[in-house]
This record gives structure tokens, C-alpha cells and sequence, in this order.
């Protein structure tokens, strides 16, 4: 399998059907796609456009009904459940819309959850925690829950714990939605050094115009395919009985 | 997937951060074992009080009563004649008749039942080991006491209005004798022999000036060794039987009684722990309930840390080792609440005159922690395995 040099994720004749018979719906239809390392994507689409099903997929949290998904050149698709997410672990940051971090850790342990989880010695939690928060402006609320913390704050918690594991690519759905304006433009801010200064893949999904702007590249979703993007073409699927994913 | 001791750090973390309930889980599981260990600690403490008693006896003693199964409703008179039978069977040492016989005793003005129980003197040494005549005031037996008794120290104490020392006069059915001494107040035993505080003790020459026609309610028997009793059971009985019938002379070696006495105890015990066990079922039912919540309340945990890369193994674990950790604790809580309680029963029970004594045990302590970590793995592995199978796509996003 020919890897394309700088290539990070890769959907190849991604479908997703949910439902069987008359009452089949294609949140995906025939989706090929490529993200090259150090690119900064956004994701958009209104809403059933099928773009959190995009999402999903492509950050291996959802098998494709057909197609192939390729992480770094390795195809995931055919990988078991505690394969993935080990994978998934230490390939992919990610950041939610409501933050999702866990309530009665401080925010230190928040950011070395993905740590005991991957394996990382225990020596180096700490220290590297302690950094990541540092570098997002949290040196001062390490032992401070989430509930101490404003939105902002807990969103860069968040960045903080998607770098845990120093992972290529960072995935952010609708980072800013929860939050006001300034904090919101400081969250952009982060991200953006994270793609100049750090070379990371940056992949946002969002609906709000002034956000998805801020991307290098726009892929704009609708009815489950993508439209409009430079690269990619839709090119017609074979839905054939032997591309199913189980 | 590598076991790393994050996956006793994280359970002990998490119960920790939900500590009110998780102490509340905890009170169930201690309530249920403490009740359990308690119950057992002192039926255990029973059977070695029963083992005792026989002990003082010796386990080359056999007792031979008339009459079957039922004592007391006998009208079997063994003979002097019989009793030396008895002596001459193979191994057998000393045969000891004891008579009995219910007696009216008379005091400052006051009339109570009382049981009179009398042996030949010169025999009696078989009972010296046994502390029955120990006394707490004045002195036992010696020779030429044929108008002397030993009294119980509920009758010197409690029946009459006037305490009763040595050297007072007493009447039995009429009769006067002297009270030589006291008896030492002995704990309630269980069937492992007389109750001597409310029994009265004299030779068999005075028992004869209240009693007529009388005969043995028991026979004590010593062999010279414990490898003798079994033999001479059966020839004792073959002995008595022939002479009065089938069924008509119940003889058993201590061992046997003891052993019977002991199963009966060891079921009863049983059963009064099964009932305490009814409450460690129900702590089980409240860690079951625990973790079900636990996890619904921590579905996008459960969500969140799987798309930070943690398998559906490690969320088993994590949830099956909170739920046994919650046992281990609760159940480390309990034995040490429930030997302390047992401690307190069998102080209280001793000092109002029973034979209860607590048994800390090492069954009955591993037994004990073991089983509650059980309870709490087997009530968390539902819940748990739920957990391990939330969909993380939906978990994430659970309301």
C-alpha cells in the first residue's frame, strides 16, 4: 500500500448507512479525502450534513460502513476495537465543544488522564502536564477543578490534554461554542501556533463562518458528500456487498 | 494491554473523589460481614467452651445413663452389682455412680426446690479435675463429712433473703446438714455438664436420710486410656442391655457427646450467620446499585476516556476493580468491627454467667475478607460490563 509522503488522514470511498431496507439513511455517501500533514482544515456544513458522521470516521470513533480510513498511512479500518483505540490514543488530540473534561480531577490530572491510559511513564506525567498547561497559560490553576475554571480556561485545559501524547494531529469540533468572544479568539489563537509554530495537523469542525475562515483550506460538507474542495473529486462509489466493514 | 498499578491508583482515586457514596456503599457491605463474623466468632467461642467442659472430664470418660435418649423419665435401678460389672469390663478404670434426686431445702424461714446430687466418697476423686467442688468459701469434702454438703452459689446467694455461709444449718426434706463451703459460681455450660450454682453436693450416706430407694441418674466411667473407650462401650452395653433390654441404657464416650454437641452448635451457628448474611446480600444489592449509577453518571467519562485510547478491557477493569475494592475495604471494616462486637457479647455474656468467649480465627478473618470482595466483584461485573460496551460516539454525547 503506496503511502503519499506528508499524508496524515486519507478517506477512501467512505460510506456510512445507518439503518437497513426502506429506512436507509447515508450520513456519508462515497466520501474520498485527504489531509496532509501540517495542513489546517475546517470542516462545514449545516446541520445533518452529515459532517459530525464525517467527523466520527475520521477520527477512527466510527467504523465506515464501506471504504477505507487511513491514519498516517495505516489503514484502521480493519483494526480491532482495543487496537483503535490505542491507536487513536496517540495519534489524535481532541477538543470538544463542552470541553469534556472530568469533574472532580484538577486540572493536572485532567491533562494526564491520556497519559496512564497510553502507558506513559509515570515520571514523566507530571513534568509534561505541568509544561502543557504552562504553555497555554494554566501555570497558576494546575489544582484548580473545573468548576474553579472559566470557559476558556477549561477549554485550554483541554489543548493541554490534547497534547498529552505530542499527537500530529489535532481534531477540534466547535471549539469556540461554548465561549465568549475573547476567550474564543484566544482558543483560535492557540490553535494557529499549534499549526504554525508546532507543524501540527489541524482539523476543526465548525458552522460558524468567522471560524471555519480561519483555516488554510475549507472542505464544506452537504448531504453526506463533500463539495467544493481543491484535490478531491467525488468519485463514484462501488457499494458492493464485499466492501462492508464489520 | 500492560497491567500497571494505574489500575488500582484510578479505582482508588475515584472512589476517593466520590467519597460520601462510596462510604455509603461501604456501610453495607461492614454491616453485612460484621454480622457475619460476629455470628461466627461466637458460635466458635461456644464450641470451645463445650470442648472445655469435656476436657475437664478427661476423653477416656464415659457416661452411662439410664433410660434412652430422654434422661430423667427413667425407671432403669442399676445395681451395686451392676456397677461392678461395669469395673470389670476391659480397660475400664472406675466406675462412679451419681444419684439425684429433687429435695426441699429449708432456710430462715424459707422453703426452695433445689437438686441434690451425691456420690460415693471415695470415688468422687474422678471429679477433682473437673473444678465442680472448687470452692469460694469454706473447704470441699475431706473424710468423716457425712453430714456435710457443698452448696451452689445461687442457692448460698440469691434464693433464700439471707445470704448462707459455712457452718450454717440447713434442712433438706427435714433434714439437717452443715454447709462445709460455698461453690465457686460456674458459667453456664451447654450441655457439657451440671449446673452446680443451684445444686447442692453431700456423700452418699447423707443423700440416704432423704432419699429412699435410691439408684443412679448417671454413671461416669474413666477408662485407663482414650484407646480404651471404644471397646468398652460396647461391651458395657452389651452388659446392660442383656439385663434390662434393647434401648434401655444410653452410653456415650465424651467424644461422641462432644461431637454431637459441637454439630448441633456448628448448625445453629451456621444458620443464625446465614440469617446475618441476608444483610451482606443486600450490601451486595447496594454496590450493584452504586455502580449502576456510577455509571451512568460517568457515561461521557466512559465516552471521553475511550476516545483518549482507552480500551473496552481497561473500563472493565477499572469499573470490576472499584466494585471489589469497595468489598476488600468494606469487608477488612467489617471483620474488625465484627471480632469488636463479638468481644463486647462475650464480656457481657461472661459477666451475666455465660460461657461465651470470642474466637478470632484466621478462617474465619480471611473467609471473611475474601467473600466481601467476591460480593463486590460480582455486583460490580454487570454494571461494568456495560460500561466496557457503551458505544464511545454516543457516550460522548449522553445527555
Amino acid at each position: 500500500m503506496l503511502m503519499k509522503s506528508n499524508e496524515m488522514i486519507r478517506l477512501e470511498n467512505v460510506s456510512k448507512v445507518y439503518g437497513i431496507g426502506e429506512v436507509e439513511i447515508k450520513a456519508l455517501d462515497c466520501v474520498n479525502l485527504k489531509i496532509s500533514a501540517n495542513e489546517y482544515v475546517s470542516l462545514m456544513g449545516p446541520s445533518g450534513s452529515g459532517k459530525t458522521t464525517m467527523l466520527d470516521v475520521l477520527t477512527t470513533m466510527m467504523k465506515p460502513t464501506t471504504g477505507k480510513v487511513f491514519i498516517e498511512g495505516v489503514e484502521t479500518t480493519k483494526m480491532t476495537n482495543s487496537e483503535l483505540a490505542s491507536f487513536r490514543g496517540k495519534k489524535i488530540g481532541f477538543i470538544f465543544q463542552t470541553f469534556n473534561l472530568l469533574p472532580k480531577l484538577t486540572a493536572l490530572e485532567n491533562v494526564m488522564t491520556p497519559m496512564w491510559i497510553n502507558g506513559v511513564a509515570r515520571a514523566e506525567r507530571e513534568p509534561r502536564a505541568r509544561a502543557l498547561l504552562e504553555e497555554v497559560g494554566l501555570g497558576d490553576r494546575l489544582n484548580n477543578r473545573p468548576n474553579q475554571l472559566s470557559g476558556g480556561q477549561k477549554q485550554r485545559v483541554a489543548i493541554a490534554r490534547a497534547l498529552a501524547l505530542d499527537p500530529n494531529i489535532i481534531v477540534a469540533d466547535e471549539p469556540t461554542g461554548n465561549l465568549d468572544s475573547k476567550s474564543g479568539v484566544h482558543v483560535m489563537e492557540i490553535l494557529k501556533d499549534l499549526h504554525k509554530k508546532e507543524k501540527r495537523t489541524i482539523i476543526v469542525v465548525t458552522h460558524d463562518e468567522s471560524i471555519g475562515k480561519q483555516a488554510e483550506r475549507r472542505i464544506f460538507i452537504k448531504d453526506g458528500q463533500v463539495v467544493g474542495n481543491k484535490g478531491d473529486g467525488n468519485k463514484v462509489c462501488q457499494l458492493s456487498g464485499t466492501n462492508k466493514i464489520k | 494491554m500492560k497491567i500497571n498499578t494505574d489500575l488500582l491508583e484510578i479505582p482508588v482515586r475515584n472512589l476517593r473523589k466520590s467519597g460520601t457514596r462510596t462510604f455509603l456503599t461501604l456501610i453495607g457491605v461492614i454491616i453485612g460481614i460484621a454480622a457475619i463474623v460476629s455470628l461466627l466468632s461466637i458460635g466458635q467461642g461456644l464450641n470451645v467452651a463445650v470442648e472445655k467442659q469435656f476436657e475437664s472430664l478427661g476423653t477416656n470418660t464415659i457416661f452411662v445413663i439410664p433410660g434412652g435418649a430422654s434422661r430423667g423419665l427413667s425407671t432403669i435401678k442399676l445395681t451395686d452389682s451392676d456397677i461392678s460389672q461395669l469395673e470389670n469390663v476391659r480397660g475400664v478404670s472406675t466406675a462412679v455412680p451419681v444419684y439425684g434426686a429433687a429435695a426441699i431445702m429449708e432456710y430462715n424461714g424459707k422453703k426452695m426446690n433445689v437438686q441434690v446430687s451425691a456420690a460415693d466418697g471415695k470415688k468422687s476423686s474422678i471429679f477433682e479435675s473437673t473444678g465442680y467442688f472448687d470452692v469460694q468459701e469454706g473447704r470441699t469434702f475431706s473424710k468423716n463429712d457425712s453430714d456435710a454438703v457443698l452448696i451452689g452459689d445461687k442457692i448460698a446467694h440469691t434464693y433464700f433473703d439471707r445470704n448462707i455461709i459455712p457452718r450454717k444449718i440447713i434442712t433438706l426434706n427435714g433434714q439437717q446438714f452443715t454447709v462445709i463451703g460455698i461453690l465457686k459460681p460456674q458459667a453456664q455450660s451447654f450441655g457439657g455438664g451440671p449446673n452446680t450454682g443451684t445444686s447442692i453436693f453431700m456423700s452418699l450416706e447423707a443423700f440416704n436420710r432423704i432419699a429412699k430407694d435410691i439408684y443412679p441418674s448417671i454413671i461416669f466411667v474413666k477408662t485407663f486410656s482414650p484407646s480404651d473407650v471404644n471397646y468398652a462401650v460396647t461391651a458395657m452395653k452389651d452388659i446392660l442391655e442383656k439385663k434390662y433390654g434393647k434401648k434401655s441404657i444410653t452410653i456415650s464416650s465424651a467424644d461422641e457427646l462432644l461431637n454431637q454437641v459441637n454439630s448441633i452448635l456448628g448448625l445453629i451457628t451456621l444458620v443464625v450467620a446465614g440469617i446475618g448474611g441476608i444483610s451482606l446480600l443486600v450490601g451486595g444489592i447496594g454496590i450493584m446499585n452504586a455502580m449502576i449509577t456510577a455509571v451512568l453518571e460517568r457515561t461521557r467519562e466512559i465516552g471521553l476516556m475511550k476516545a483518549l485510547g482507552a480500551s473496552n478491557t481497561t473500563v472493565l477493569l477499572i469499573f470490576i476493580i472499584e466494585a471489589g475494592l469497595i468489598g476488600l475495604i468494606g469487608g477488612i471494616i467489617g471483620v474488625l468491627i465484627g471480632y469488636g462486637l463479638s468481644i463486647i457479647i462475650s464480656t457481657i455474656g461472661s459477666g451475666a454467667g455465660f460461657a461465651l468467649t470470642a474466637v478470632i480465627s484466621t478462617e474465619i478473618t480471611v473467609g471473611g475478607i475474601i467473600f466481601a470482595m467476591i460480593i463486590g466483584i460480582a455486583s460490580g461485573l454487570l454494571p461494568a460490563i456495560r460500561a466496557a460496551n457503551l458505544d464511545p460516539v454516543i457516550a460522548l454525547r449522553y445527555e
